[in-house]
């Protein structure tokens, strides 16, 4: 054996070593229970009583189904494409200010994580407060919207509770990477006289493509999966208003006095399958292609 | 202008109007979000701080008048308070540096170690956080506790098919010691960091792990760090899950200890919100010590110190 | 101190002494029991320790702290009479129907648990609970003994599957100051919903966020105008809705008509999320709501003036709804005849009028009407007597769609204006295609 392939083994090795942790996890809970999920989506299944294999009927029944197609599905897209684009781009421009030498940074930094530190229970509560007819936004708009109560605003509304809430997370992350660009690039973009709008768009960008990557991903399957403050907010109403995928997932697997486990799983594996197919393309645009 | 001057030192700028106006205006911005951001936070703060009687009357952005009633009530309602905070603490903690050193590991193996499956399992653990937790409940209980198939023998000999971990902090620590969130995070982090120091350990024959646990680690301190935090934050508040696998009060949680003062037709919200405030606290002195490490000058490239 | 802390002390020491209690074989135990807030009552009893006991696990939600202390110490006062079996109390503080199922999913629900009679009817159905007739009739334990329609209600196919453990039911609360300023006379037990309507009219001030009554699209509320006006939700044998009767929609005309006209509003259009709140703060001057009310008045609100009447009758009479639930037993339970033995313990008379002078529940037990704590709290007493002629809260297999049909044929009248009668139509259509599609 050649030195060469001594090396390429030690390096297979090594790896598989590095991530027998995950491997051992991933086997023994992920891979059965995605495996009995998916098998459950061709059932009809009830918790109480064994499965009945059904096939594709599921999956038809989901199609047709109108909660689905008029709330579910429609809530869930729309839902994706603002608060994605929102939450990342308002993350990064306040993660590249926080990166400055600018005054009470540490002050700034810590306040701007307090929405990410604050619990559930205190978010649902005050912004329904602050949303309710006689709250401090109606007050100071001078409007009269029962925001969480109104077909056309509780979605936006939710929304709006989201995208607060994971900014600071966001933002972490990107101060994080944001660390890790060799300091001698700004410098000698700072010689070659750019300004710093210049900078921003020609070395902060594109040395963060990986942090890009996962902050997208993460809020694309965080979107897709919206469910938390759904559910403490609004159980999906007013008329369906606020009815995801996920909250759907969740009403038919445990919410009904019916039970149907096998309908929540096919509609969790189209949700999986259309994060998966827009996580990918969004790959394509924002990661480099790697070299093998 | 003497902000400007600090922010940018060798940029010299001609004086406008915009030049004079943009960073009052910068730091009107960041006063702004702050007010967003903290406002939330400030409301619970003073309605956990009145009397439950007097939670309604105004005025609502100042604690008129004050209690410590309601903490106090967190604090002494339940005996085995000190008990959750401490099956809390243990759960957090070893999930915490576990987890983050495992998921240091295998992101650097996907980022920088080249094997076969590589790509696969990389999609394959993409693909894991995409299906919703809620489906995967059932299956994951019976792994942990009873098992997929009960009494199975094979030659007489029972072959357990679960963990049988149920009602232990175990049941919460085993499932938790590794995740894809922070797998992928950490991929992501060591494909952002230029090679150039790892290669030069690697000449001078340090060995692959060598290289990782004496150069590697300590290079990336902010993104471990950070996926440190963020483990904290998620495992200090988890609560489906431990939910659904802890059952005498004894080993409950604090966030399922303290969901007891939610009642079944009414909540008296004064006592739930300093219950939450309370559980928030640790958390939140965390990154206050913690959140120098995002400061760009002390950065640990190592190419360039300032 | 408080209470909680002397009932988990002294349930330290019971465990304590019954652990190190198997060398010798009797010992001394202190048990403290909280009978009323200011009322502790200690006693010393001998309890004999056999070499062998069994364990049974009790699940419910977690109620608030002291409703928790006040089961804890009659599961205390039974390990003193029972020391053979150790009740092991498993509470659950989250989801309890996710978790609950979850558990029944997997065979590892607890030996007894809290049933809701909402979620009764699928349980009963699929075989998930044990019949109770033999077990009761050897300890001769009688259905008679408790509330005919809250043991009937848990009985399915003619078997018991559960014993209700307590009970609530409607009354119609109105604030007494609010009344007097109107210079209106306070409702009574006979009022009908023409006085109703006057009142809540002449109550309303729309200007100030005050309104006569809470109309929530709430199908928790909203039942019983349908059987005051003699109609039902369902067929008696739950196979079909009857949303779209013309009694429904009736029903509907007349509970709508509130909001409507001003006299009545939803707890949204005053800022808050329950209509307790709303009614608390002074915006509602009537409210529909149940004994869960009281306590919450009695922290939030303690220095409201109120009062309870019976739910005002309409032209079909009276109607009003009962919620109820009931200790029931796992059919995979290992030690039925233990498990039995506590949920008799915790519903005999001694238990169920211990829980009454509590304050926290209403018995279930039908000898209890006459407990002179009913004299001393006329609200109560309102609510416990509401229980004759009402229906269990309950709508078949089906009762989350059923619930969730009926909110939005609400919401569709209150949000966009649709005609109570498009609405409910619209409802029942759209419910009988769930029950087609299963």
């Amino acid at each position: 054996m050649n030195m060469r392939m001594r090396r390429r083994l030690g390096e297979w090795l090594t790896a598989y070593i590095f991530l027998l942790p995950w491997l051992f996890i991933f086997l023994v809970f992920v891979l059965f229970s995605i495996g009995w999920a998916f098998y459950l989506s061709f059932t009809k299944y009830n918790l109480f009583s064994p499965p009945q294999w059904v096939g594709v009927e599921q999956y038809l029944k989901v199609i047709r189904n109108e909660d689905f197609l008029q709330h579910a599905l429609p809530n869930t897209l729309k839902y994706v494409a603002v608060v994605v684009p929102t939450q990342t781009v308002l993350s990064l421009i306040i993660a590249f200010a926080l990166d400055q030498k600018i005054r009470f940074r540490r002050f700034f930094r810590t306040a701007f994580y307090v929405p990410s530190v604050t619990s559930s229970v205190v978010i649902s509560l005050i912004f329904l407060w602050l949303f309710s007819k006689i709250g401090i936004i109606n007050q100071i708009f001078h409007l009269d919207i029962d925001w969480l109560n109104s077909p056309t605003y509780a979605l936006p509304t939710i929304m709006i509770v989201n995208i607060w809430s994971t900014i600071g997370t966001m933002m972490l992350i990107f101060l994080a990477a944001l660390q890790d660009i060799p300091e001698s690039l700004y410098e000698a973009a700072e010689i070659d006289g750019a300004n710093r709008f210049q900078i921003f768009r020609h070395i902060t960008i594109p040395a963060l493509r990986p942090a890009i990557f996962f902050v997208v991903t993460m809020g694309v399957i965080g979107c897709f999966q919206v469910f938390d403050q759904i559910y403490v907010m609004t159980s999906g109403g007013p008329l369906g208003a606020t009815t995801t995928m996920a909250y759907l997932v969740y009403k038919w697997a445990f919410q009904s006095t019916n039970i149907r486990m096998g309908r929540a799983s096919a509609v969790a594996f189209i949700l999986s399958l259309m994060i998966l197919v827009v996580v990918l393309i969004q790959r394509r645009f924002i990661e480099q292609p790697e070299e093998e | 202008m003497a902000v400007q001057t600090r922010t940018a030192p060798r940029v010299r700028a001609q004086v406008s109007l915009w030049d004079r106006v943009k960073m009052p205006l910068f730091y009107g911005v960041l006063a702004a979000w702050t007010v967003v951001s903290i406002f939330p936070f400030w409301v619970s703060l003073v309605y956990s701080l009145k009397p439950v009687a007097n939670a309604y009357d105004p005025p609502i952005l100042w604690p008129i008048p004050f209690t410590l009633e309601n903490y106090r009530t967190v604090l002494t309602e339940f005996e085995l308070f000190p008990r959750w905070l401490l099956n809390s603490a243990i759960i957090s903690v070893v999930l915490t540096v576990v987890r983050t050193l495992f998921c240091a590991m295998g992101g650097y193996a996907f980022a920088r170690l080249r094997f076969p499956g590589r790509r696969f399992l990389f999609i394959t653990m993409l693909f894991s956080m995409m299906v919703p937790g809620q489906v995967l409940i059932i299956p994951r209980f019976l792994v942990i506790g009873p098992g997929v198939i009960r009494n199975l023998t094979i030659g007489g000999t029972k072959i357990p098919t679960g963990f049988g971990l149920l009602d232990s902090l175990l049941a919460v620590i085993v499932p938790g010691i590794v995740d894809a969130f922070g797998l992928f995070m950490m991929t992501q982090f060591y494909r952002s960091i230029p090679k150039e120091l790892e290669e030069a350990a690697a000449i001078d024959g340090a060995g692959r792990f060598g290289t990782f646990f004496r150069i590697v680690l300590p290079m990336s301190q902010t993104a471990l760090i950070t996926l440190a935090l963020f483990t904290f934050q998620g495992t200090w508040n988890e609560f489906m899950w431990p939910l659904i696998v802890l059952r005498t009060p004894e080993n409950f949680t604090l966030p399922l200890g303290l969901q007891w003062f939610r009642g079944e037709y009414y909540t008296l919200y004064s006592i739930v919100l300093a219950g939450s405030l309370f559980n928030s606290l640790p958390i939140i002195l965390i990154f206050f010590l913690f959140q120098r490490y995002f400061i760009r000058s002390i950065a640990v490239t190592g190419l360039k110190g300032v | 101190m408080n209470r909680k802390l002397f009932a988990i002390v002294s349930a330290g020491l019971l465990l304590a002494l019954l652990v190190a209690g198997c060398a010798p074989k009797t010992v001394t135990v202190t048990v403290e029991v909280p009978v009323e807030r200011t009322v502790e009552v200690e006693r010393t009893v001998e309890v004999e320790v056999p070499a062998e006991r069994i364990e049974v696990r009790l699940s419910g939600w977690a109620a608030n702290p002291q409703e928790t202390a006040l089961l804890e110490s009659l599961l205390y006062r039974f390990s003193v009479e029972n020391p053979d079996i150790v009740v092991k109390y498993e509470p659950i503080t989250g989801d309890y129907w996710q978790a609950i199922k979850t558990l029944v999913a997997s065979g590892e629900e607890p030996d007894i648990y809290y049933m809701d009679i909402f979620q009764f009817p699928f349980f009963a159905q699929q075989g998930v609970l044990l019949p109770l007739d033999d077990m009761m009739a050897s300890t001769g334990t009688s259905r008679d003994a408790f509330i005919p329609d809250l043991i009937d209600a848990f009985t399915y196919e003619g078997k018991t599957y559960g014993i209700p453990k307590d009970f609530n039911t409607l009354a119609l609360f109105y604030n007494k100051d609010m009344f007097a300023a109107a210079g209106l006379e306070e409702p009574t037990d006979d009022w009908t919903w023409d006085d109703l309507k006057a009142a809540a009219e002449a109550l309303s001030d729309p200007d100030n966020n005050v309104y006569g009554l809470g109309v929530p699209a709430d199908p928790g509320r909203f039942p019983i105008f349908v059987f005051q006006n003699g109609g039902k939700i369902m067929t008696d044998d739950f196979s079909d809705t009857l949303l779209d009767s013309p009694e429904v929609i009736e029903a509907a005309e007349f509970y709508t008509s509130f909001y409507f006209d001003g006299s009545g509003a939803l707890p949204s259009d005053v800022g808050e999320g329950w209509q307790g709140t709303a009614f608390g703060k002074g915006n509602f001057a009537m409210v529909y709501e149940g004994g869960w009310l009281i306590p919450y008045l009695n922290e939030q609100f303690p220095d409201l003036n109120y009062g309870a009447v019976l739910p005002p009758e309409g032209p079909a009479g009276y109607g009003n709804l009962i919620f109820t639930v009931a200790y029931v037993i796992s059919q995979n339970s290992e030690h039925p005849e233990a498990a039995w033995r506590v949920i008799d313990f915790l519903t005999n008379e001694a238990s169920q009028t211990t829980v009454l002078e509590s304050g926290f529940a209403l018995p279930s037990r039908a000898a209890l009407i006459d407990h002179p704590y009913f004299e001393e709290h006329p609200v109560s007493a309102t609510i416990f007597r509401g229980a004759e002629g009402a229906t269990p809260f309950m709508w078949g297999l089906y009762g989350s769609d059923v619930n969730e049909k009926m909110a939005q044929a609400l919401e569709r009248i209150y949000l966009e204006g649709q005609s109570p009668a498009e609405s409910f139509q619209q409802a029942a259509a759209e419910l009988r295609d769930i029950f087609k599609e299963g």
